[in-house]
C-alpha cells in the first residue's frame, strides 16, 4: 500500500474524536502516531458507557477505533515536569504536533507553541478548537453537538420552521469526523511547505470554522441577498422551481431523490424512466426554462408516477436514468451498497479481543489500494516498547515509573 | 525476570514483555513461561485455560509482577496457582 506519509512522526496530545480523527487519518496514510494518554486515566473517551444510548462494549468501541486504529498509546502524565521533559524528547523526533487541550491547559502543562517550538523549532504545531485560537473564547471547550451544529446555524438550517424545536446533530462524531479529515488536509499543506522552505507553521481548525466551511454555499448567499433557506418538512414533490429536484414517495413508504439541478438533456430520458414519456412531449416541458415556469404540474405527474410503485422496483429501475437520482438509503443498507464495497469504503481489522472489527476508511483513497490498518492501541499499551525504541534505558523507564510521570 | 525482556508460553501462543518482575516463576497455561518455546507443547491446564489478550497488562495482587501481552494465547497467567489480574486505565465515565 502506498504510505504518502512514510517517515512522518506525528505527536499526539488529544483526546475525543475531532483532533484524534486527524491522527488517524494520517496513520491511514503512513505516519508514525505516537497518541499520549494519561497513564491512568486513558483518553476520556474510552469510558463511553453508552453510544447514542447503546451500551459500548470497551474492547470493541467504535469511539476508539474510528478515530484512533493505526496508532500506539504512550501513556504520560504531561502534568508533572518528568512526564514534560519526556514529551519534549518525544517531540524532538516529531514532525506535527496535534492538541486539542485549551490553552489554558496547554500552559499550565508546558506543551503550548512555545514550549514544543523550543525543542523542534520546525515541528508543525497543530490545534484543533472548538471556536478558534483568537478571540475571548479561544479558551472556551466544546463539542461537535455544541460548536459545529449548534452554534454554527446548522442545526437551525437543517431544522424545518415547522417543527417544534430545532433537530439534534443525530449522529456521533459527525462534525468531529468532518473536521478530523480538514485538520489532515492542513497538515498536508504544512508539510509541503515546511518540505520547500523548511518552516514549520503552526495551524488551526475549529468545529466552528468547519461547519461555516460546510454551510459556505448558503453563508454566501446570506450576505449576498439577505436571504437563505431552511430545510423544508418531508413532501413527496419537487422544488417550487426545478420538479426533477426533490424528494419522492414510492408505493410502499420508500423515497426517491431526483437531483437533476441542470436538467438540459435528461428531461425526456427522466419522464420515459417514470413511465410517462408522453409528458415529454406536453408543451408546457417542452424547454427546460417552460419546465421551470410549469415546475408544479410536472411534479404532480412525477409524484403521481413514482408513487405507483415500490420502492424496490424504482431502486433497479433507475439505475438506466441519465439523471442524478439516488434511493434514501439507511446507514444499514449502505452497508451492503455493493457500489461502496467497490470502492473499499469498509476496512476489516482484527480487534483487541481477537475478533474481526469494522471501521470505515477516510475519503480520500490513494492508487486505487484498499486501506490496511490494525486496531486503535490499548491505553498505554505501547508506553515502555516505543521508550525503549526512542532510546531509554531501563533504569530511567524505572525513575519515570517512580515519579509517577508513566505508569 | 528481567524488566524489558520477553517470555514465551510453553502452551500456547502467549507473548508477553516483562514490565515489572522480580524472583518469581510466573506461568500460563499452568507452565512456566519460558525464553525459547520447546518444540512439543505441553497441555494447558483447563483452570488456566481463560486465554490473554494483546495489549493488556496483568498484575499480581502485590503489584510485584506486571507483564504486557505482545501475543494473544488460549492460556491464562498465574502465579503458584493464582491468577493473576487485568490492570487496566480506569477512564471517566462519559455516556450520551
Amino acid at each position: 500500500m502506498t504510505h504518502v506519509m512514510k517517515g512522518v512522526r506525528v505527536l499526539e496530545v488529544a483526546q475525543f474524536t475531532f483532533v484524534p480523527a486527524a491522527g488517524a487519518i494520517l496513520a491511514d496514510w503512513g505516519a508514525d502516531v505516537i497518541k499520549i494518554e494519561h497513564p491512568l486515566r486513558g483518553d476520556t473517551q474510552r469510558g463511553f458507557i453508552n453510544m447514542g444510548g447503546i451500551a459500548v462494549d470497551k474492547d470493541r468501541n467504535p469511539l476508539i477505533e474510528h478515530p484512533n486504529r493505526g496508532k500506539r498509546s504512550v501513556g504520560i502524565d504531561v502534568s508533572k515536569p518528568q512526564g514534560q521533559a519526556l514529551l519534549y524528547e518525544i517531540a524532538k523526533t516529531a514532525d506535527v504536533f496535534l492538541t486539542n487541550y485549551l490553552p489554558s491547559v496547554r500552559q499550565k502543562n508546558k506543551f503550548d507553541v512555545e514550549h514544543i517550538r523550543a525543542v523542534n523549532p520546525k515541528i508543525i504545531y497543530t490545534r484543533g478548537s472548538a471556536y478558534g485560537d483568537k478571540g475571548d473564547e479561544r479558551n472556551v471547550g466544546g463539542f461537535d453537538g455544541t460548536a459545529f451544529w449548534s452554534r454554527s446555524g446548522i442545526g437551525h438550517s437543517m431544522s424545518p420552521a415547522e417543527l417544534d424545536g430545532p433537530l439534534s446533530q443525530g449522529m456521533m462524531a459527525f462534525g468531529d469526523s468532518i473536521g478530523g479529515m480538514t485538520i489532515a488536509g492542513g497538515i498536508s499543506g504544512a508539510l509541503f511547505h515546511r518540505e520547500r522552505t523548511g518552516e514549520g507553521v503552526e495551524l488551526d481548525v475549529s468545529l466552528l470554522s468547519t461547519a461555516w466551511w460546510a454551510a459556505g454555499a448558503n453563508i454566501t448567499q446570506l450576505l449576498e441577498t439577505g436571504k437563505t433557506t431552511r430545510n423544508s418538512m418531508p413532501t413527496s414533490g419537487g422544488s417550487a422551481r426545478n420538479p426533477l429536484m426533490g424528494n419522492f414517495r414510492t408505493s410502499d413508504g420508500g423515497t426517491i431523490n431526483l437531483c437533476m439541478v441542470s436538467p438540459t438533456g435528461l428531461v425526456r430520458d427522466a419522464f420515459e424512466h417514470f413511465g410517462i414519456p408522453q409528458a415529454a412531449d406536453d408543451p408546457r416541458f417542452a424547454d427546460v426554462h417552460k419546465l421551470i415556469e410549469n415546475a408544479g404540474a410536472a411534479s404532480d405527474l412525477i409524484v403521481k408516477a413514482i408513487g405507483s410503485k415500490p420502492f424496490e422496483y424504482w431502486r433497479q429501475h433507475l439505475k438506466t436514468m441519465k439523471g442524478q437520482w439516488a434511493p434514501i438509503q439507511s446507514l444499514q443498507d449502505l452497508t451492503t451498497d455493493e457500489q461502496a464495497l467497490a470502492n473499499d469504503m469498509l476496512v476489516e481489522l482484527e480487534s483487541a479481543d481477537g475478533k474481526p472489527f469494522k471501521v470505515v476508511r477516510g475519503p480520500v483513497q490513494f492508487n486505487h489500494e484498499p486501506l490496511k490498518t490494525t486496531r486503535a492501541p490499548q491505553a498505554s499499551e505501547h508506553t515502555e516498547s516505543f521508550l525503549m525504541e526512542l532510546g531509554l534505558e531501563w533504569d530511567r523507564i524505572e525513575s519515570l515509573k517512580a515519579s509517577g510521570a508513566i505508569a | 525476570m528481567k524488566p524489558g525482556t520477553k517470555l514465551k508460553s510453553a502452551v500456547c501462543d502467549t507473548e508477553v514483555m516483562v514490565i515489572r518482575g522480580g524472583d518469581v516463576v510466573v506461568e500460563c497455561g499452568g507452565s512456566p513461561l519460558v525464553e525459547e518455546r520447546p518444540a512439543v507443547r505441553g497441555a494447558i491446564t483447563p483452570a488456566f485455560a481463560d486465554g490473554t489478550k494483546i495489549g493488556k497488562r496483568y498484575v499480581d495482587a502485590a503489584g510485584t509482577v506486571e507483564l504486557l501481552c505482545v501475543k494473544p494465547g488460549q492460556g491464562s497467567l498465574s502465579i503458584g496457582g493464582v491468577a493473576l489480574k487485568l490492570k487496566e486505565a480506569k477512564p471517566l465515565p462519559s455516556s450520551d
